[in-house]
């Protein structure tokens, strides 16, 4: 996954991504009040949290999907305020949490639509720019799909054509909203491997998640947020402690994780009142 | 598609009130020796107003499948951003205030048509929360009824002349202008098209959702602006030309839709073009071959063409 030739300006010893004290104000409600992360090559890292404390937020205000009110955002040592249209498709994609799924577009078209950043305008696909939607569609795990219309597909084949369409962009980071939030256990599964091997092929992949025990067993780090801020970030077994996890959520839970296998026991209901 | 048009504007050079064998009519085209009063038909007459209806039938075309597209709405035509009901103001208002000045009519249509829809757009892009499909359409509708009411307030103010309007108001071509029309409206619609080219892959990136668009670099809100003002021009232009025709910019790109069976904008668009100037090409060869050598407007044939179509491939389609 080369940057590409658009990409000059990139530091390539920074990191792929590097947020500090990100602010987000919305209708004079500060839902964002200082969060920070930072993005290394080769790594998945989680962003978990209550609903509400942001995360969605804080991912499109670094994607560049609404303008924070302060901090500083970098994209391999750019201010991401220098970044726009085509140069901001190089470096990172959005997959966004729920899709709008059009009637009358196959898979193979939506994939097209992904690698037109590559394209000038009124431009064609060249065999290079062909070449990387076949690839895209391959490691989405869609052979056999291109000509499906995406109104036919089932939830989590419809996810796996949102990330084949970011991959098209063929940037090094890909920014994932929730992708498993509606999909069942197998489909999770299937998701979470893909996303592995994206990282294990040298892409930077930020997956916002609300399963804890998921973000343990497939994130190298991740970012805890509440209330709009960002608390604490590092390897699962560092951070998501019973004490973390009763403080932000209010609950008491315990993480187990080992061999690749997790799982959160909650104590669902206070025993003195049942 | 590009083989009905050219059968349309054929039959359309063919037939009218004289009847011109077709090998005349491409002999004339080719700059062929024929006829003198064959030739004088044809370039005169019915050149004019079948390139007319082909860039009419076109715009409106490329119009209404630029706005469905751009307000994610298969609704939209040029009726929902207020331009119908401006150029139908613009026009009455020269041909019911000062008759006289009828030659700026095509001029007022399309000042009001651009004039309507750019109110629309500042109501309904700007400020906090601005681009919100909803608040365009409703804004639209307002601005429609304003101006629908104001031509209702024109029309009761000159009841005996209100005859002359309602050619306009159904829409439908004439001979009389000559090139005079397209000669002033052209620049218009030719810029019209352009942007509506350059919008083909945005207006695709848009139907996988604004925040797909939007990580692909593309500005959503930038991308619905630019394609309802090239629908504008486009709707308007049409309007100055031939009067208010929007039912084609509403079914056009539904037809191409259902016959092509993909939403992509690479086919809507350019075959929205074709289709559009095919149909209103046929319609208008029937509206004015039917009871000759009367003309009708076009507009009522448009419509009688144009919806049993629609409805069979609407049943067929689901």
């Amino acid at each position: 996954m080369a940057p590409g030739r658009r990409t000059a300006a990139f530091e390539r010893k920074a990191p792929l991504l590097e947020a500090k004290e990100v602010q987000v104000t919305i209708g004079g409600e500060e839902i964002l009040e200082s969060a920070s992360l930072d993005l290394r090559r080769g790594e998945l890292l989680a962003i978990v949290g209550p609903n509400g404390a942001g995360k969605s937020t804080f991912a499109r205000a670094f994607c560049g999907l609404r303008r924070p009110q302060g901090g500083e955002v970098r994209w391999m040592g750019v201010p991401l305020t220098e970044l726009r249209g085509r140069k901001l498709a190089g470096v990172r994609a959005y997959v966004p949490q729920r899709a709008q799924v059009p009637t009358g577009v196959t898979v193979q078209a939506a994939v097209n639509i992904g690698r037109s950043t590559h394209l000038k305008p009124l431009q064609g696909l060249s065999g290079e720019d062909r070449e990387a939607v076949r690839e895209s569609i391959a490691r989405a795990r869609l052979e056999g799909f291109e000509d499906r219309d995406l109104s036919t597909l089932s939830g989590g084949e419809m996810q796996r054509v949102q990330i084949a369409v970011a991959l098209a962009q063929g940037a090094p980071v890909l920014v994932a909203d929730e992708p498993t939030a509606q999909l069942d256990l197998g489909a999770t599964a299937a998701i979470s491997k893909m996303l592995r091997e994206l990282v294990s092929g040298g892409m930077g992949v930020v997956l916002i998640v609300h399963d804890l025990a998921l973000a343990a067993a497939i994130a190298d780090r991740v970012v805890v947020m509440s209330h709009g801020r960002t608390i604490a970030t590092g390897t699962p077994e560092a951070v998501l402690t019973g004490q973390l996890i009763s403080e932000v959520w209010g609950v008491q839970a315990e993480l187990v994780h080992r061999e690749g296998r997790s799982a959160l026991h909650v104590e669902w209901l206070d025993q003195h009142q049942t | 598609m590009l083989l009905a048009l050219v059968a349309a504007a054929c039959a359309s050079l063919a037939y009218g009130a004289v009847h011109i064998p077709l090998g005349e009519v491409i002999d004339t085209l080719l700059g062929q020796k024929v006829p003198e009063a064959s030739r004088q038909i044809i370039e005169v007459l019915r050149l004019p107003r079948t390139v007319e209806a082909i860039v009419v039938g076109a715009a409106l075309g490329v119009a209404g499948a630029c706005l469905q597209g751009a307000l994610n709405n298969p609704l939209a035509s040029p009726d929902v951003i207020g331009v119908t009901a401006g150029a139908g103001f613009g026009a009455m208002l020269v041909l019911l205030f000062s008759p006289a000045s009828v030659a700026l009519l095509p001029i007022s249509a399309l000042a009001f048509g651009l004039i309507a829809a750019a109110m629309v757009f500042l109501i309904g892009f700007t400020g906090r929360g601005g681009g919100n499909i909803t608040r365009i359409i409703l804004a639209g509708i307002a601005i429609a009824a304003l101006f629908s009411a104001a031509t209702a307030g024109l029309l009761s103010a000159y009841p005996d002349r209100v005859p002359n309007a309602v050619f306009f108001l159904v829409g439908g071509l004439t001979s009389s202008d000559g090139w005079d029309t397209l000669e002033t409206i052209w620049p218009y619609l030719a810029v019209g098209f352009v942007i509506a080219a350059f919008m083909i892959r945005p207006l695709d990136r848009l139907m996988l959702g604004d925040d797909v668009a939007a990580s692909l670099g593309s500005r959503p809100r930038l991308i619905r602006l630019t394609a309802a003002f090239a629908a504008a021009l486009l709707a308007s232009a049409a309007a100055a030309i031939a009067g208010l025709l929007a039912f084609l910019g509403l079914v056009i790109p539904h037809l191409v839709r259902l016959l092509g069976g993909t939403r992509n904008h690479t086919f809507v668009i350019p075959v929205s073009a074709l289709a559009g100037a095919a149909l209103l090409t046929a319609a208008d060869t029937v509206a004015r071959t039917i009871a000759a050598p009367i003309e009708m407007p076009v507009g009522p044939f448009l419509v009688v063409l144009g919806v049993p179509l629609f409805l069979w491939l609407l049943r067929k389609a689901v």
